[in-house]
């Protein structure tokens, strides 16, 4: 049963992320991105990562995909064909297998993980928060004070457009 | 049966019965209605507007208010999932002894909230034109 | 599977079924909104089709299948297709997570010559050990159907009305979250199992340890957080698009907002969205802060089971159990249902920018004193055993 979920999960990943590499229209580029979202939530889901699944479906295809298809609404109106530039393909085909190939080739071996499963405890949730808030509180202070920064910024950028 | 299997045939049986409510009307209209008059050069292909006929097409830009509500959203959205670990695990940390701290990181972190969107509603960033 | 060809049977036909069963909500809310409105309205609502109209939505049905399918050549037409199976597939996600009932529980039988063993069976589509982050999240997933309808359409009404639609779901999914978080700093869990579980004891807490217990109410999160409730409620109106916060479909501002190109069937499929929202939302509110489908002096599995069972097998006791218990819930939902629907009928609509301010200046704001109120009272009150 896992293996045939895996397979099909990271299927639909790796489709909805060539599509939005190779397709034209912007839309169809950020549905397929939605849709990698979503499969990588069905990824953490399925190795037990529950939480981390829930946060990728509300924050990454929830909340920054549904800016990201608005944006595209926004500002799509003006050009609905694009041009392909073909001119230097087999370099940029060259760069990204190299980059594929230093990321699979290099996260494996420095982090150590093995193909197993992750056995999820009685309550990993828990233990996630227990961890985050002992040891590492004071970088979720930081994250707050750079959403904060972040807030601030976007309106103020807004803002000197406007005026 | 695995959660994700289930979820899977969820989405099918929807998207099956959702279907085929769609392709029976579909058909019905493709063996029932003349195809004729739905061209782009009849009156059936113009967007609907109250009755009026045609407007200018480019003429005003989408408000900036969008993109602004967007950004925001996308920011508080962060802020409150990173919350809810806490939540769920609050009651432990009291029974160690040690409740006032993890309540502290908590008001500062909702102060920062806080902090930002005051200063959003006293800028007027959050009116609407 | 790990499991046999019987419970693998039974649970699809369970996924199915409640999907159905959300489906065929929708004609009895329809026909109790139009006979609602119309006795709030001074009027006959329909009653001329069925008994008391009742079938009048069937009516309706065959007559929207046969109106033409129709879709302009400015379309993007597979997104203008996509966009009502969108609007259909979170709120039946969203639905299959949520407990219904207690779960049944088959004790071994032959069939056929196989010995089949007892068999546990949930009332929901797929357990879900994180279920309000799951709900919460397929909630977000949404707002996308609302976006491809309204760009889909080729007009720019559409694409306002789309906008304006989704600028209010995704300000009011905030509140909606915080509203949650009280719920979680009360009850200490994700999973709606447990919360139903909780709430399945008479209503007892630690007062600067005295512990106060009160035996003829149960536990039930409306007493704990009656302004959670309120904000949630509100923001849950917002999300399923229901007047008072009706804008996006408003006939009179932006003619039917998102949904103006649409015709036939693929609107009745919206509409099935919106009230399967409802369904949605109104259960939500049951199970978080009602007690789910326990009612706990009088109605539980326990004192359920403790009438049943000297009468009947276990099988058919747990099989009763689980009725009875599903018609507590739905009547406790049907009372949310018909709470939505009294007050579209009662309060006139927001100005777009009335509901934004809502939305951002006052639940947002409210919302974040109750999460800080219900933190520092749990603390305050916990403060005597450390």
């Amino acid at each position: 049963m896992t293996p045939f979920l895996f397979y099909t999960l990271s299927f639909l990943a790796l489709y909805g992320a060539l599509n939005t590499i190779f397709r034209k229209n912007p839309i169809t580029c950020a549905m397929h991105l939605a849709l990698t979202m979503v499969a990588l939530a069905g990824l953490f889901f399925n190795i037990g990562a529950y939480f981390i699944a829930g946060v990728q479906l509300v924050v990454y295809a929830g909340a920054v995909m549904v800016l990201f298809v608005m944006v595209v609404m926004l500002f799509d109106n003006k050009q609905t064909s694009e041009t392909k530039d073909n001119k230097h393909m087999a370099v940029k085909v060259f760069i990204s297998v190299f980059m594929l190939g230093i990321l699979s080739g290099v996260i494996p071996h420095s982090t150590g993980f093995t193909n197993k499963i992750v056995a999820p405890e009685v309550t990993p949730t828990k233990s996630l928060a227990t961890l985050l808030f002992s040891d590492y509180v004071l970088f979720f202070e930081w994250i707050g004070v750079l959403l904060m920064i972040v807030a601030v910024g976007v309106v103020l950028l807004s803002r000197s457009e406007d005026s | 049966m695995n959660s994700l299997f289930a979820i899977g045939i969820v989405v099918l049986v929807a998207a099956t019965v959702i279907g085929l409510l769609m392709s029976i009307a579909h058909l019905i209209t493709r063996y029932t209605q003349k195809p004729a008059n739905t061209q782009s050069d009849s009156d059936k292909d113009l967007p609907y507007e109250c009755g009026l006929i045609g407007t200018p097409a480019q003429s005003s830009r989408i408000p900036s208010g969008y993109y602004l509500t967007a950004i925001l959203f996308v920011l508080f959205d962060i802020e409150i999932i990173f919350l809810y670990p806490w939540a769920i695990a609050y009651r432990d940390f009291l029974s160690t002894g040690d409740g006032l701290g993890y309540l502290t990181a908590f008001i500062i972190f909702l102060l920062l909230f806080i902090l930002g969107l005051f200063w959003e509603i006293r800028v007027k960033a959050l009116n609407w034109k | 599977m790990g499991e046999d060809i019987f419970s693998s049977v039974i649970n699809t036909v369970k996924i199915v079924i409640i999907f159905l069963f959300m489906v065929h909500m929708v004609p009895l809310l329809v026909w109790v909104e139009r006979r609602a409105s119309a006795f709030m309205q001074n009027r006959f609502g329909p009653n001329r089709v069925g008994p008391f109209g009742l079938t009048q939505l069937l009516a309706d049905l065959v007559k929207f299948i046969f109106k033409e399918d129709f879709a302009s050549s400015k379309t993007n037409k597979f997104y203008f297709y996509l966009a009502p199976v969108l609007a259909i597939i979170p709120v039946a996600l969203a639905f299959g997570s949520l407990p219904l009932s207690s779960p049944i529980y088959i004790d071994s039988f032959q069939l056929f010559g196989y010995s089949l063993g007892p068999y546990l069976f949930e009332i929901r589509s797929f357990p879900m050990d994180v279920g309000i982050i799951f709900v919460f999240g397929v909630s977000s997933l949404a707002v996308y159907s609302l976006l491809l309808a309204g760009w889909s359409s080729g007009s720019k009404f559409s694409l306002l009305g789309a906008l304006r639609a989704s600028a209010q779901a995704i300000s009011y999914e905030l509140a909606l979250s915080l509203s949650l978080l009280g719920v979680l700093i009360l009850f200490n869990t994700f999973s709606f199992d447990q919360i139903i579980e909780m709430q399945n004891q008479s209503l007892n807490f630690q007062f600067f340890s005295k512990e106060i217990k009160i035996n003829f109410l149960p536990n039930w999160g409306i007493f704990y957080q009656p302004l959670g409730a309120l904000l949630l409620f509100v923001a849950l109106f917002a999300e399923a698009n229901r007047l008072p916060f009706d804008l996006p479909e408003a006939e009179a501002e932006l003619v039917a907002g998102y949904h103006t190109e649409y015709g036939g069937i693929k609107i009745i499929i919206f509409y099935m969205g919106e009230y399967g929202h409802m369904l949605v939302a109104s259960s939500l509110m049951v199970i978080l802060y009602f007690g789910g489908y326990n009612l706990y002096p009088l109605l539980n599995e326990e004192i359920l089971q403790s009438w049943l069972l000297p009468n009947f097998s276990l099988t058919a006791t747990s099989l009763l159990t689980s009725l009875i218990l599903f018609l507590c819930f739905f009547l406790k939902v049907l009372f949310f249902l018909w709470v939505f629907i009294w007050v579209r009928w009662t309060l006139p609509r927001f100005r777009y920018d009335q509901l934004m301010d809502l939305g951002w200046k006052t639940l947002l704001p409210w919302s974040l004193f109750n999460a800080i109120a219900t933190a520092v009272v749990i603390w305050l009150v916990n403060w005597g055993n450390a």
